[in-house]
């Protein structure tokens, strides 16, 4: 059983010759948490895009093969603070929005909302306005309105940019903790340090391709490493010419070490 | 008034309507000094961004660009001598073209176009932008529209560069890129001030960390220090980056934090280890 499928998408975006996904092909299912990496401008964001049908329906251009989505999705993007709806003068009332336009009963939507603001452990901003939020506490207003809309297919692109080290570690937990329930997740993030205890699978992506896909130990293999999207740590093992197979973590070059 | 000094915060406050974001901060920056600015979301590390920029004014205290109190000046008077990157870097870019964005601030500053155009390849050159030059800002990933709000500000060659998060969503090697145009500008006599959760980032770039907590300055003293000591990161919400944190658990002599000198370093004590 798959949420989302992908076979053979190519997308173009409009007046460009060159694709910007080419030949992808992709399954995301059930508790699955599938992360691309990648150089900047190697298509992620796109492909979350058209993973969201927000391409080529909203962005334009041309998409060729297939996109199959078993489920509702929804998608944080990277600019977050261009997601808020401008129209609410509270957090609660911001992270209603969503659910309302659903068309939810309100008892349902009080309940999804107070659900997501305390997944987000940002309960106590529920009376703030949000034009007075930290870009910090903005992203994780932005995922709780998302999450109040109960998904079954997460989009994320870039969930932790803004946020301080323990806002990051919590919204790895919370994507562990989706994953748990069933949810498919697909992301794309920069901060691979955090992938090895998140991810199930990763997708390396180069020039709008898969370049490669396998377990997070992808992730200290040297291909990665040389194109910079390897582990801090394995970088370092790497750097330091001590051999291979490199540790991902520190708890893992720890235990090499000894 | 030492001549050296960039930025001076002395006793200021500053609060959003009933809502305290600074009390009682202050610290100064050298010319030519590398400085994280760092803490949790909410700590008030952006509206230090805003009382450097002019967009708001201390109440109490005052903030001092060099020799000029802040108190009476605006934006546009500041940018001769503050470049700054917001965090949301899209408000910043508006022109056709990454090219005439980045010689924006010369030409409003009323440089003649040559100097116009010098400034803007010597900011495209250090970011290596020259391939984007001719594209709409707006067709750039977000990430990149960072850099090129980034580029913007090193045309103005300003004494003081304040950046709030310049690396958020970058990968390594825009980071690496980001870092070394950083440590160019810093080497030709520029303050840096840099907000960032990016704590690998902050230690292969800058020197000094000032900690910010709920509003009040925590901890101000050196990076190298501050980084390896999970015990005092901890209540500031912080965490050591990876290198950091390997140096402490691996106890490499001199604790390096920046990964050129961790490997060498790291492969000094294990060729040492096979040896023995």
């Amino acid at each position: 059983m798959r949420t989302l499928g992908l076979d053979d998408v190519t997308f173009w975006y409009p007046a460009t010759a060159n694709p910007a996904l080419e030949n992808i092909t992709l399954d995301v299912g059930p508790g699955d948490i599938v992360a691309l990496v990648g150089r900047g401008g190697a298509g992620a964001s796109t492909l979350l895009l058209v993973a969201a049908g927000l391409a080529p329906r909203v962005t334009g251009g041309r998409l060729a093969g297939t996109v199959s989505r078993g489920a509702r999705a929804g998608i944080v993007l990277p600019t977050p603070w261009t997601q808020l709806s401008g129209m609410a003068f509270t957090v609660w009332d911001e992270v209603a929005f969503g659910p309302a336009n659903l068309g939810w009963p309100g008892h349902a939507i009080s309940r999804h909302v107070d659900h997501a603001l305390e997944r987000l452990e940002i309960a106590p901003l529920a009376s703030r306005d949000p034009a007075s939020l930290s870009g910090g506490e903005l992203q994780r207003v932005i995922i709780a309105g998302i999450l109040a809309m109960d998904p079954d297919l997460v989009l994320l692109d870039e969930p932790t940019a803004e946020l301080d080290p323990e806002g990051a570690r919590a919204v790895w937990r919370l994507v562990r903790s989706l994953a748990g329930e069933g949810k498919a997740v697909l992301l794309a993030t920069s901060d691979v340090d955090a992938l090895p205890d998140v991810a199930d699978r990763i997708v390396w992506l180069e020039q709008g391709s898969v370049r490669a896909m396998g377990e997070p130990s992808l992730l200290a293999e040297d291909a990665l490493c040389e194109a910079g999207l390897g582990t801090t740590v394995a970088g370092l093992w790497r750097a330091a010419a001590l051999p291979a197979p490199y540790p991902l973590t520190v708890v893992d070059a720890v235990q090499r070490w000894r | 008034m030492a001549l050296s000094r960039a930025l001076a915060f002395d006793g200021v406050g500053f609060s959003y309507g009933n809502v305290a974001a600074l009390s009682d901060v202050s610290f100064e920056v050298a010319a030519g000094e590398r400085v994280a600015l760092l803490g949790r979301n909410g700590a008030g590390k952006s509206t230090i961004v805003r009382l450097v920029t002019g967009l708001v004014h201390p109440d109490p205290g005052s903030v001092w660009i060099g020799d000029w109190d802040t108190a009476d000046l605006a934006p546009e008077d500041l940018a001769r001598r503050v470049g700054s990157v917001f965090q949301h870097a899209d408000q910043q870019l508006f022109a056709r073209t990454l090219r005439e964005d980045v010689g924006f601030g010369p030409r409003a500053l009323g440089f003649p176009a040559r100097e116009v155009r010098r400034r803007t390849d010597e900011a495209l050159d250090a970011l290596d932008l020259h391939a984007h030059a001719e594209q709409h800002p707006y067709d750039l990933s977000p990430a990149l529209r960072k850099v090129g709000a980034l580029a913007g500000a090193l045309a103005l060659e300003p004494s003081l560069l304040i950046l709030d998060e310049p690396t958020a969503g970058l990968d390594r090697a825009w980071r690496a890129r980001v870092a070394d145009a950083l440590r160019e500008h810093a080497e030709r006599g520029a303050a840096l001030l840099v907000v960032t959760h990016d704590l690998t980032f902050a230690a292969e770039t800058l020197e000094r960390g000032i900690v910010l907590d709920r509003g009040r300055l925590a901890c101000d003293e050196p990076l190298e220090r501050l980084l390896t000591s999970a015990e005092r990161l901890k209540p500031l919400g912080l965490v050591p980056p990876p290198i950091a944190a390997l140096s402490v658990a691996l106890d490499l002599p001199g604790r390096p934090v920046r990964e050129r000198d961790a490997a060498h370093t790291l492969a000094r004590v294990a060729g040492g280890r096979s040896a023995s």
